[in-house]
């Protein structure tokens, strides 16, 4: 009989050496935590947009003589009762019906006040170069597809939904966004912070938090304020999930 | 697992950016006065008006307190003041001992200031203050500066003191005041005197007077003894001195064979250079902070326009396009705007900023009479100014965006051209 069919069946086996076991599972989570890391960018996804464009229109008026000394700016006139503003909390509205042109009753026309619209529309028109203080001759496209409330300059048939939260949130925190005079014009242009809020589907902020501070006692408390006093519409339902699960980072600056 | 999800979820986070929020003034609650009221009143009120003048704070209503006059200096019921909205806190308590024995004496007041910080419920200042009871405004100054510049990291400028000229029968007088116009002290008798201009240490004004009856010419008065001495008698006349900021020079305007330039002389009006030598009047010279550069009014372009140069007179550049008349220039402390009278389209004087980078001018004033002689704080937080909106001319002070804008004086003749005087080394 050979030596080996002697051996006790509870002797030790030799032992497999364990530092290629915790190479192999340091590497694996290594190549795990890079590919959470980097395989994110590798995929060709367009983000929302997220960062809101504020324009600030020029006000309607005469332009100034240029040698003459400056006007204090003046705030814009009240909006016509006729043509109430939507506002970000609005719903958006459904693209209204294509008017068929030669079809339907004639309407008589009427003088009335300039709309907001109308005017913003005129604005832009004098922005871009082609100041006329009537509407254009020019036939209008039949086939253009767009909004009832959008502008004659407009380059897309209609607005993502998610653009349109994200800009109602930012004007909603802006809205409570106070920064105290007591911090100096000098320090304010290094303060910023980021707060990030989780939102509930029915817009309510569920939490919020710090992931930076500014350094500055007086701006952090101000900020926290603003999130707290900040009520949000309803998220869209393809919003919903992400901003209760994994929030909205809000940067602010002075 | 729950890192990698929790990585991956941050990964696809959006972000929103926000900026402009509202420059909003802190609401600061200044609590019924503790101790002997008489005193900690008066020093409350002055405590109060500093603060509502400073533009930094909205003082809330008394009559909205929820918390007991009774309330201590120490045992703060927080949440009554964070009821009322008020971010910061501000308890006085004052003693006058002797007050009993010696009347309305001068004998010693002390003072106990806190500054607390409602919304996390803690102390943040808290000052003994003792002072003679004629100088009680002093220990409300003292704290008022002492809140702000534990806000704003800032020198402030409630304990400074501003010099001006009273109009009055006889004629016109150098006063010295309080930065609010309280406790105005006359340093010269009423000839015709103008335009003071405070040394940088703060212990004497030169003026502009015509005290001698040989035409105008430059004096300086101590602000201690009212001592008045000559300075500049050179020329037909000799006005708007403006001192350096190292007080070893001045600057002003001559005029010699008709001809009206800017000069450069030694503090003790010796040595005078001339430093302009355009046709026609160059006027109204001003020091920038760092002392590099003068800004000046020259008529070089055919009317009255703001330039600057460097202080041996080289390097000139025209600052102002816009307006026909524009005058007065007053460089700001921090060195980015000059501050100037401009008359508008209207044949109306008001003030304006203009960047000395880029030279966007932005208006200050508006349908509110004339606005003239701007002169900058030594923080640079307010420029104080004379208008006539009331009716009489008087000093009015403002920030320097043109908001909040507050009367200081009352003459009853009238008060002009106004300098505020530096900030004095803390006592």
């Amino acid at each position: 009989m050979s030596e080996s069919s002697h051996k006790s069946v509870l002797a030790l086996q030799p032992r497999t050496p364990a530092l290629p076991g915790i190479a192999l599972a340091v590497g694996l989570h290594g190549a795990v935590f890079g590919a959470a890391l980097f395989l994110p960018q590798l995929f060709d996804r367009t983000p929302p947009l997220r960062k809101p464009i504020i324009a600030r229109m020029v006000a309607l008026g005469r332009p100034r003589d240029p040698r003459l000394l400056p006007r204090k700016e003046s705030p814009p006139p009240p909006a016509p009762a006729s043509a109430p503003a939507p506002g970000p909390l609005a719903p958006l509205a459904a693209p209204a019906a294509p008017r068929v042109p030669g079809k339907g009753p004639a309407q008589p026309a009427q003088k009335h006040a300039p709309t907001r619209q109308e005017l913003m529309q005129r604005a832009l028109a004098r922005a871009s170069g082609r100041a006329s203080a009537e509407p254009s001759k020019e036939e209008p496209d039949p086939e253009r597809a767009g909004a009832a409330t959008g502008s004659a300059q407009g380059s897309a048939a209609s607005a993502e939904e998610g653009d349109a939260y994200f800009t109602a949130v930012h004007d909603a925190i802006l809205e409570n966004y106070v920064v105290p005079s007591v911090i100096s014009e000098r320090e304010r242009l290094f303060l910023s912070a980021s707060v990030l809020a989780w939102i509930g589907r029915d817009g309510q902020i569920l939490k919020h938090a710090f992931q930076k501070k500014s350094g500055n006692d007086f701006f952090d408390q101000a900020l926290d304020l603003a999130v707290q006093r900040t009520r949000l519409p309803p998220p869209p339902a393809d919003l919903a999930q992400s901003l209760r699960d994994t929030g909205v980072v809000l940067n602010f600056r002075p | 697992m729950m890192i990698l999800l929790a990585l991956l979820l941050a990964a696809d986070r959006p972000a929103i950016d926000l900026s402009g929020g509202r420059v909003q003034a802190y609401p600061l609650a200044v609590a019924r006065p503790l101790g002997a009221q008489e005193v900690s009143v008066a020093v409350e009120s002055v405590l109060s008006q500093d603060f509502e003048r400073s533009g930094l704070f909205k003082l809330l209503d008394p009559a909205s307190f929820l918390a007991p006059a009774s309330e201590g200096l120490a045992r703060i019921d927080y949440f009554k003041w964070q009821a009322v909205g008020a971010q910061g806190l501000v308890k006085v308590s004052c003693d006058a001992p002797g007050a009993a024995t010696e009347g309305r004496g001068n004998g010693e007041v002390k003072c106990d200031l806190r500054l607390y910080d409602v919304a996390h419920g803690q102390e943040l200042l808290h000052g003994n203050y003792s002072a003679p009871r004629a100088s009680l405004r002093q220990i409300a100054h003292r704290f008022g500066d002492d809140v702000v510049r534990f806000f704003t990291h800032e020198p402030a400028v409630f304990q400074t003191r501003i010099a001006y000229v009273r109009e009055t029968e006889a004629g016109k007088q150098i006063i010295a005041a309080d930065w609010d116009g309280a406790n105005p002290q006359p340093l010269t008798g009423a000839s015709i005197n103008l335009l003071p201009a405070w040394t940088p240490d703060g212990k004497s004004i030169a003026f502009t007077s015509f005290r001698d009856g040989g035409g105008a010419h430059i004096y300086t008065v101590d602000a201690a003894t009212r001592q008045v001495r000559p300075l500049v008698l050179m020329g037909d006349f000799a006005t708007g001195a403006a001192w350096a900021p190292d007080g070893l020079r001045f600057l002003f305007s001559a005029s010699l064979e008709d001809n009206t330039d800017v000069y450069l002389s030694q503090a003790d009006g010796s040595a005078g250079r001339r430093l302009t030598d355009a046709r026609g009047i160059d006027i109204s010279a001003a020091w920038s902070p760092d002392g590099k550069r003068v800004a000046f009014v020259s008529e070089r372009a055919g009317t009255p326009q703001i330039f600057t140069m460097s202080a041996d007179g080289a390097d000139v550049r025209r600052l102002t396009f816009q307006g026909n008349y524009n005058q007065e220039p007053a460089w700001s402390p921090k060195g980015d705007l000059i501050a100037f009278s401009g008359r508008d389209e209207h044949r109306t004087f008001d003030l304006y900023t203009v960047a000395v980078e880029g030279g966007k001018v932005t208006r200050l004033t508006q349908n509110s009479g004339t606005n003239e002689k701007p002169s900058w704080a030594p923080n640079g937080r307010y420029l104080l100014f004379s208008s006539t909106r009331g009716g009489k001319r008087q000093l009015w002070v403002m920030q320097p965006d043109g908001s909040n804008q507050r009367a200081v004086t009352s003459e009853r003749l009238g008060a002009s051209d106004p300098a505020w005087g530096p900030l004095l080394p803390a006592k």
